[in-house]
C-alpha cells in the first residue's frame, strides 16, 4: 500500500517538476511583458533536442557517462540564448500591439521550432539511450525509483527557490516586480525596459529549454513534444493563476500529482479530472489560487 | 492554422521529392510498341509531420529506392518513372491532395495513406475519382468493421487488428501460465482494437486470463512514470502494448528504470517499428516483439532483403522498418500489374484493365513474395518472435523469428472479426 503510494507519488511528482520549469518561464514572461507565450513548449522540445547533442557529443568524446548531467544543462541552458534572437528579432515589435498579434507571433513560432527541429534532428525520436540508468535506483519505503527522476525533482525545486530567491531579494527582482506591477512608473524611474524585457525573455525561455534537457534522458524527444505539454502548462497556469511563480509551483504539483493519481485509481480521467480542476477553479476563482485580482 | 504549414511543407517538400525522386533526364530504355514514351506519373501522399512522420518516411525510402533501381532497369514497360510526392496530414487537406494529383499532375495511380483517419476518407473519394489507390497501411476499417467490402479502385494494407490476432497465439504459445494481464495501448481506433483483439484471442484459445488495468494514454505522451506506478500496483503477470513509435522506447525505457519486467512478460504487438531504438540497456530479452510485415534481420530474408537494409543502412544510418516493404510492394505490384496486362492487349493498360490486373496479382516484396486478395486487401507475412541481446547490434533483435501469414491470421473476406475468432477449431 504505502510502496504503491510512494511510487505514485513520485510519478506526479517528477511530471510536476518537468511541468514547473515550462510553467515558470511562461509565468515569468507574462509577469513583466503581459505576453502569453505559445512557444514556451517549442523551447522546451528544443532543449530537449540540444541536450541530446550535446549529451552525444560529450560521451562521444570521451566524457565520463556518469558525468552526462553536465553537458545535458549546460546545453540546455545555453540554447536558452535563443530568447535574446527571439526578443530582440520578433517580440519586440508586438508589445504595443493586440494580444491577437502577440499570440499569432509565437504561435508562428511553434511551427517555425517545429519545423527547424525536424530540419535538423530528423523525424525520428532521438534519445540518450540507456544513460539514464546509469545513475541506478533508490529504495523508498519498498518503492524502487529512479536516481536521475529524484535529480531531476531536486533541481526543479532548486530552481524554484532560486527564481524565489531572485524575485524577492535581488535588485534585478525588484526591478522585474516594479515593471510588472507598473510599467510606465517604472521607466519614468528610469529602469531600461529593452534590457528588463531582454533579460526576462531569455530567463523564461531558459526555463523551458533546461526543463526539455533535463527530462529527456528519462524519456525520447519527438518534434511535437512541445505541443504536448503546453496544454497541461495552460491547465498549470489557470489553476496556480496568470504570472504568478507561486501560482506555477502548486499548480504544477496538482496537475502532476492529479494526474497519476487518476491513472491509477480511474484511468479514464486522466486528463478530464485535470480540465474538472480547471473549471472549478475557474468557476470558483477565476484569477487561480495565487493569481493578482483581475483588473 | 495547420493548414498553413502544412501547405508550406507540401510545396516545399513535395517540389523537393520530385526534383530528387528520381527523374533522370536521359530515359535508358526504348518504351515497348503501344507504349507512351513520356514518364509514367505515380502519385506518392507520405506522412512527413507528427508522430507517424518516421513511418511515412520509412514509406518514402523504400518507394524511391524501388523507383531508383527500375528506372536505371528500364522503367516499366520502357518507361521511366515519375513520383509526383505529395503530404498526408489530416483527411481534408488529404482528400484535396490526393484529387490535385489526379486532376492537375495527372498520375495513373496513387499510392500511400498511413493514418485510418485519412484513409477512410481517401477510400471513397478513390472509388468516386476512377483512379487506382493503393494504400501503405491504412486501412477502410472503421474500428474491426470494413466499411468497403467491395471497392473497384481502392487496395487496402492488412487489417489493423492481425499484429494482435498473431501476438495472442504467440503469448498462447510462450506465455502459457499467465493469468493477469494489463493493457496500455493508445487511445485511437488502432489502440483500442488491439487490446479487444488480443484479449478476444486469448479467450479463444482458452487462457483463461483475467485484465486487471487497462490504460490508454493519448499518442504522443512522453512520460509513462505514472502509468508504470498503476502497473506496479496492478501487478499483472503480463503487459499488452500496441505502442508503434517513440513512446514504445519511452516506456521501455522508464520501465527498466523501476525493473518492471523483472517479474512481468511483456508483449510489444508493433515496437518492431522503432526497433533500433530499443537499446538493449534497457530493453530486457524475452519480450514477444513485433515487426509487422518485415524483419530486416531475418536470416532467411531474401538477397533483395539483404541488398535494401545494407543500402538503407549505408544511406541514412538506420535499419528499416515494415513500412518501407508495404511500400516497395503497393509500387512493384502496380509495375506487374501494368506488366500482365500488357502481355494481353499490347497496349499501355487503362486504369481499368490495371485494376483488374492487381486482382490477386502475386509480386515480390522485400520480404517474399506479397498479393492483393480479390477483395483488394493486401496478403503478407507477420514477423514476431521473443527478443534477445545476442546480436552484433546495440538494439534487441529476436529470437525464435516466428512467421505468421494472413492466410491464417487475417479474417476472410466478408467476415467479422470476432465472429471469425470465435469460429476458430481449435
Amino acid at each position: 500500500m504505502i510502496t504503491n503510494l510512494v511510487n505514485i507519488l513520485m510519478g506526479g511528482v517528477f511530471h510536476a517538476a518537468i511541468l514547473f520549469l515550462v510553467a515558470a518561464g511562461l509565468q515569468v514572461v507574462f509577469g513583466v511583458q503581459k505576453i502569453f507565450n505559445l512557444a514556451c513548449g517549442s523551447f522546451y522540445a528544443l532543449g530537449a533536442y540540444t541536450g541530446v547533442s550535446a549529451v552525444g557529443y560529450f560521451t562521444g568524446h570521451g566524457g565520463p557517462p556518469a558525468l552526462f548531467i553536465v553537458p545535458l544543462a549546460l546545453g540546455g541552458l545555453a540554447v536558452g540564448l535563443i530568447g535574446v534572437v527571439v526578443e530582440r528579432g520578433l517580440l519586440r515589435f508586438v508589445y504595443d500591439r493586440d494580444e491577437t498579434f502577440q499570440l499569432l507571433l509565437t504561435f508562428a513560432l511553434v511551427l517555425m521550432l517545429e519545423d527547424l527541429i525536424r530540419m535538423t534532428w530528423g523525424t525520428a525520436p532521438v534519445s540518450t539511450g540507456g544513460l539514464y540508468l546509469n545513475y541506478g535506483q533508490a529504495r523508498i519505503l519498498g518503492a524502487t525509483v529512479p536516481v536521475y527522476n529524484l535529480i531531476v525533482i531536486a533541481a526543479s525545486l532548486a530552481i524554484a527557490l532560486g527564481i524565489g530567491w531572485l524575485l524577492s531579494r535581488t535588485v534585478f527582482g525588484r526591478i522585474i516586480r516594479a515593471s510588472a506591477d507598473n510599467r510606465e512608473m517604472a521607466e519614468a524611474l528610469g529602469v531600461d525596459m529593452r534590457w528588463v524585457y531582454v533579460r526576462v525573455f531569455t530567463l523564461g525561455t531558459m526555463l523551458g529549454t533546461l526543463g526539455g534537457a533535463l527530462v529527456i534522458p528519462a524519456t525520447a524527444a519527438m518534434s511535437e513534444m512541445g505541443i504536448e505539454l503546453i496544454v497541461e502548462a495552460f491547465a498549470v497556469v489557470v489553476i496556480g493563476g496568470l504570472g504568478s511563480m507561486r501560482g506555477a509551483f502548486v499548480g504544477a504539483l496538482v496537475v502532476g500529482i492529479l494526474r497519476s493519481v487518476a491513472i491509477s485509481v480511474y484511468p479514464e480521467l486522466e486528463m478530464l479530472l485535470i480540465y474538472l480542476i480547471v473549471i472549478a477553479v475557474l468557476l470558483w476563482r477565476p484569477r487561480g489560487l495565487f493569481g493578482a485580482a483581475a483588473a | 492554422m495547420a493548414t498553413t504549414r502544412r501547405e508550406f511543407l507540401k510545396v516545399a517538400g513535395g517540389a523537393a521529392a520530385a526534383t530528387a525522386a528520381g527523374f533522370p533526364a536521359v530515359a535508358r530504355a526504348q518504351a515497348k510498341p503501344g507504349v507512351p514514351s513520356d514518364p509514367v506519373k505515380i502519385g506518392i501522399l507520405a506522412i512527413r509531420a507528427g508522430i507517424a512522420a518516421p513511418v511515412g518516411t520509412a514509406g518514402l525510402r523504400g518507394t524511391e529506392w524501388w523507383a531508383e533501381r527500375v528506372n536505371k532497369s528500364g522503367g516499366i514497360l520502357g518507361r521511366q518513372v515519375q513520383l509526383i510526392v505529395e503530404e498526408e496530414s489530416n483527411p481534408k487537406d488529404t482528400v484535396e491532395r490526393y484529387r490535385k494529383l489526379i486532376l492537375q499532375d495527372k498520375v495513373e495511380v496513387v499510392i500511400g495513406g498511413i493514418s485510418t483517419g485519412v484513409t477512410l476518407a481517401l477510400g471513397a473519394v478513390a472509388e468516386e475519382m476512377e483512379t487506382p489507390w493503393l494504400s501503405w497501411d491504412g486501412t477502410t476499417q472503421k474500428g474491426v468493421e470494413e466499411t468497403m467490402p467491395n471497392p473497384k479502385w481502392a487496395f487496402k494494407s492488412v487489417d489493423n487488428e492481425v499484429e494482435a490476432i498473431v501476438a495472442g497465439q504467440l503469448t498462447r504459445k510462450y506465455f502459457k501460465g499467465v493469468q493477469t494481464i494489463a493493457g496500455i495501448n493508445n487511445d485511437y481506433s488502432y489502440g483500442h482494437d488491439c487490446w479487444e483483439t488480443y484479449q478476444a484471442v486469448l479467450k479463444k484459445l482458452g487462457m483463461n486470463v483475467k485484465p486487471v488495468l487497462e490504460l490508454f494514454p493519448k499518442l504522443g505522451v512522453t512520460d509513462f512514470t505514472s502509468h508504470i506506478a498503476a502497473i506496479q500496483q496492478a501487478k499483472p503477470d503480463l503487459l499488452m502494448s500496441s505502442f508503434w513509435s517513440g513512446d514504445a522506447t519511452i516506456i521501455l525505457k522508464q520501465a527498466a528504470a523501476v525493473g518492471l519486467f523483472k517479474n512481468m512478460k511483456g508483449v510489444f504487438t508493433t515496437a518492431g517499428g522503432v526497433h533500433d531504438s530499443l537499446k538493449k540497456e534497457f530493453t530486457p530479452e524475452g519480450l514477444l516483439l513485433g515487426y509487422n510485415t518485415m524483419y530486416f534481420d531475418d536470416p532467411k530474408g531474401s538477397p533483395l532483403l539483404k541488398q535494401f537494409v545494407r543500402e538503407y543502412k549505408a544511406k541514412y544510418n538506420e535499419y528499416p522498418a515494415y513500412e518501407s516493404d508495404h511500400a516497395y510492394f503497393n509500387i512493384e505490384s502496380y509495375k506487374v500489374a501494368v506488366e500482365k496486362a500488357y502481355a494481353q492487349t499490347k497496349q499501355w493498360p487503362t486504369k481499368a484493365q490495371v485494376v483488374k490486373a492487381l486482382e490477386g496479382i502475386e509480386a515480390q516484396s522485400l520480404s517474399g513474395t506479397r498479393s492483393w486478395r480479390t477483395d483488394h486487401i493486401q496478403m503478407c507475412s507477420f514477423y514476431q518472435g521473443l527478443t534477445t541481446h545476442k546480436n552484433n547490434y546495440d538494439f534487441v533483435t529476436i529470437n525464435p523469428i516466428e512467421v505468421v501469414s494472413t492466410k491464417t491470421a487475417m479474417k476472410p473476406a466478408g467476415s467479422k472479426l470476432l465472429d471469425w475468432i470465435n469460429g476458430w477449431k481449435i
